[in-house]
C-alpha cells in the first residue's frame, strides 16, 4: 500500500468507526467530525428513506444503532445509490432481529424497487383471451410471499402473529405502485402464468389438480373471475397467443 | 445529437424536485437562459419506470452531460470499469457528450462510501490518480473531466499545495478540468488560502464548464459545501474574475439541498447568464 492509501485507509476506519479506529496522526480533530457526521448521515438518510415503518416500529436510537454497524461492518460496491438498501438488507439478514421485521424491511424495499425497475412489455394479443391465452403480468411487478403479514406492520401495530401472506406490487402506467394481497391459490396461478408459457385455462386446471378439486368448471369459472379482476387493476396487461 | 460545443451558456443540475416545474415551462421565456442540465449517472444509469421516463424526455430537449460521483478516482479498488462501460453505454444512448468527476476518492478496501473524500496532495498520488483518469479516458475512449473538490480536513502527509496538486494531475493525466468556483472559495476559507491568488494560476485551456453553488457557514473558519444555500457575493466575485481572466465559460448552478422553487433559482441562472454577455460583449469589443 502506497503511503496516501496507508493515510486514507485509516481516515475510513475512522469514520466507519471512531470508537475503534484512531484517526490519522495529526488531523484536526473539529474537522475529522465534519467527516464523521456527514459521511454517516448520508447513508443514514438514503438507508432511513426506504424504511420509514422498520425504522418506526424499531424507534430511533435502536434504527440508528443499525444503521451504525451496517455503515461500520458492511462493504457496498455498487456505485447507484437506489442499490444501497438492498446492501442494507443483507446486512440485516445478519443481525438478530426478529423474523418478522426483516420481511417488513424485505416488503419495504420491494416498493422501491417496483419503482426504479426497468421493465418492457412485450407483444399482446389485440383481443385478450385470459382463458386460452397466456395472461401476461404487467412487467413492472413483484410477486412476493412472506411468513407474516407484513402490510399490517405498523407504528400502531408492531407485532404481528405468523401467516402465509402473498402480495403482489406492481406499477401502473402513472407510476404508482399497487399492492393487491392474494390467496395462495391466485398466488400459485400467477406464478404459473409468470414462468410458465401456459395458458389461463391450463394454469387452472393444474391448480384444480393440486387442490383435488372435483368441479374443474367451477375453478375456472373463479380463477377467470380473478384473471379479469388484475386485468383491470393492470396487474395484468393483456394476453399473449401460445406458440404451438 | 448533443455535442461538446451544445454545452454552453448557463446550466443547471437536474434534481427531481425541479422536473415537473421545468417540464411546465419548457419553451417558456422564464427559463430560456437554462441552456444544458446534468445529471449523475449513479442515479439514473439502469432507472425505468419514472426516472426513464423523464429522462428521455430531456434528452430530447436540452444538451445533458454526466457528473459523476462514485468513480473513486483516488480510491484504492481497482477503477470500476464495469461501471464504466456502463457509464459509457448510457452516454451514447442519450448522446451526453461529457462525463466529469471529482478529484477526491470515495471508498475503501471495504467498499464505497458514497461521499466525496479528500487526497493527500503527494506525488505518489499524482501520479496514482493520473493514471486512473488516463485508464478512465481509456474506457470511454475520450477525455472527462476533473472537478476541484471541497474539503475540510488537511491532510498532515500532503507535500503541497491543492493548485499544485491539481495542475499536476492535470498534466500528467491529459484530461479536462471541471472548475468548481464555490469549492475553490470554500477551500480557501477552510484552509486559509487567496481563492482569487489559487484562480489565476488554473490552467484556463483546460476549462470544460464551470460550477457555482452556495456552501453552509459552520463556524467562521469552516464551511460545508452543501450546495443548500443561495451564492454569497464573494463567489460570485471569483466567477467574475474567472470570466475576466480566461473568457467565459459554461457555467452551471449546483443545488442540491433544501431546494426551493425554480423561479428562485432562476434569478441566479440568470445572474450566471447576464455575467457571461458582459464579458462576451468585452471579448467582442477588444
Amino acid at each position: 500500500m502506497l503511503t496516501f492509501q496507508q493515510y486514507q485507509a485509516q481516515f475510513t476506519a475512522h469514520i466507519r468507526n471512531p470508537q475503534a479506529n484512531k484517526k490519522p496522526a495529526r488531523v484536526v480533530d473539529s474537522r475529522m467530525a465534519v467527516y464523521r457526521e456527514i459521511v454517516f448521515n448520508n447513508i443514514f438518510a438514503s438507508v432511513s428513506a426506504c424504511f420509514p415503518v422498520c425504522r418506526q416500529i424499531l424507534g430511533a436510537r435502536a434504527w440508528r444503532q443499525l444503521v451504525r454497524g451496517f455503515f461500520a461492518e458492511h462493504g457496498s460496491e455498487t456505485p447507484f445509490f437506489r442499490e444501497i438498501p438492498a446492501q442494507f438488507l443483507k446486512y440485516l439478514d445478519t443481525q438478530p432481529i426478529a423474523e418478522h421485521l426483516k420481511q417488513l424491511a424485505h416488503y419495504e424495499w420491494a416498493e422501491l424497487h417496483v419503482s426504479t425497475i426497468h421493465a418492457e412489455t412485450p407483444p399482446l394479443s389485440v383481443q385478450t383471451n385470459l382463458l386460452n391465452e397466456r395472461p401476461i403480468l404487467n412487467p413492472a411487478h413483484l410477486l412476493l410471499e412472506y411468513d407474516y403479514p407484513v402490510h399490517m406492520l405498523s407504528k400502531r401495530h408492531k407485532t404481528v402473529e405468523p401467516e402465509s401472506t402473498h402480495i403482489l406490487m406492481y406499477r401502473n402506467d402513472a407510476f404508482e405502485i399497487k399492492f393487491i394481497v392474494l390467496n395462495a391459490i391466485t398466488y400459485q396461478l400467477l406464478n404459473q402464468i409468470q414462468q410458465h408459457a401456459i395458458s389461463g385455462k391450463q394454469a387452472l386446471l393444474q391448480i384444480a389438480q393440486t387442490i383435488n378439486h372435483l368441479q374443474l368448471e367451477t375453478i375456472v369459472e373463479f380463477g377467470q373471475q380473478i384473471l379479469q379482476d388484475l386485468l383491470q387493476q393492470d396487474a395484468i396487461v393483456g394476453s399473449q397467443a401460445l406458440k404451438i | 445529437m448533443a455535442s461538446l460545443a451544445d454545452i454552453k451558456g448557463a446550466g443547471l443540475g437536474l434534481k427531481r424536485e425541479l422536473i415537473p416545474q421545468i417540464q411546465s415551462r419548457y419553451q417558456s421565456p422564464e427559463i430560456s437562459n437554462i441552456h444544458f442540465l446534468e445529471i449523475a449517472p449513479e442515479n439514473w444509469i439502469g432507472a425505468g419506470g419514472k426516472s426513464a421516463h423523464d429522462l428521455a424526455w430531456f434528452v430530447e430537449r436540452y444538451p445533458i452531460v454526466c457528473h459523476g460521483l462514485c468513480l473513486s478516482l483516488g480510491g484504492i479498488k481497482p477503477l470500476n470499469t464495469d461501471f464504466l462501460k456502463q457509464v459509457k453505454t448510457f452516454m451514447a444512448e442519450h448522446q451526453i457528450p461529457l462525463y466529469t468527476e471529482h478529484l477526491s476518492y470515495c471508498g475503501d478496501t471495504q467498499g464505497l462510501l458514497y461521499d466525496l473524500l479528500p487526497i493527500p496532495f503527494t506525488e505518489e498520488a499524482v501520479k496514482y490518480v493520473a493514471a486512473r483518469v488516463r485508464q478512465a479516458q481509456d474506457v470511454l475512449g475520450q477525455r472527462i473531466g476533473i472537478e476541484n473538490a471541497s474539503f475540510y480536513a488537511a491532510a498532515p502527509i500532503s507535500e503541497m499545495d491543492e493548485i499544485t496538486f491539481l495542475k499536476a494531475v492535470l498534466n500528467e493525466a491529459d484530461c479536462l478540468l471541471h472548475l468548481d468556483i464555490n469549492n475553490i472559495y470554500v477551500n480557501s476559507v477552510n484552509f486559509n488560502f487567496d481563492a482569487h491568488a489559487f484562480l489565476r494560476q488554473i490552467p484556463k485551456e483546460k476549462i470544460v464548464y464551470a460550477h457555482i453553488a452556495g456552501h453552509l457557514q459552520v463556524k467562521p473558519d469552516l464551511l460545508v459545501d452543501t450546495h443548500g444555500e443561495d451564492i454569497i457575493d464573494p463567489v460570485w466575485a471569483l466567477l467574475d474574475e474567472a470570466y475576466s481572466l480566461f473568457g467565459t465559460f459554461p457555467t452551471l448552478l449546483e443545488r442540491d439541498t433544501n431546494i426551493p422553487a425554480l423561479v428562485e433559482l432562476l434569478s441566479e441562472v440568470n445572474k450566471i447568464t447576464e455575467f457571461q454577455a458582459r464579458y462576451s460583449a468585452t471579448q467582442k469589443a477588444a
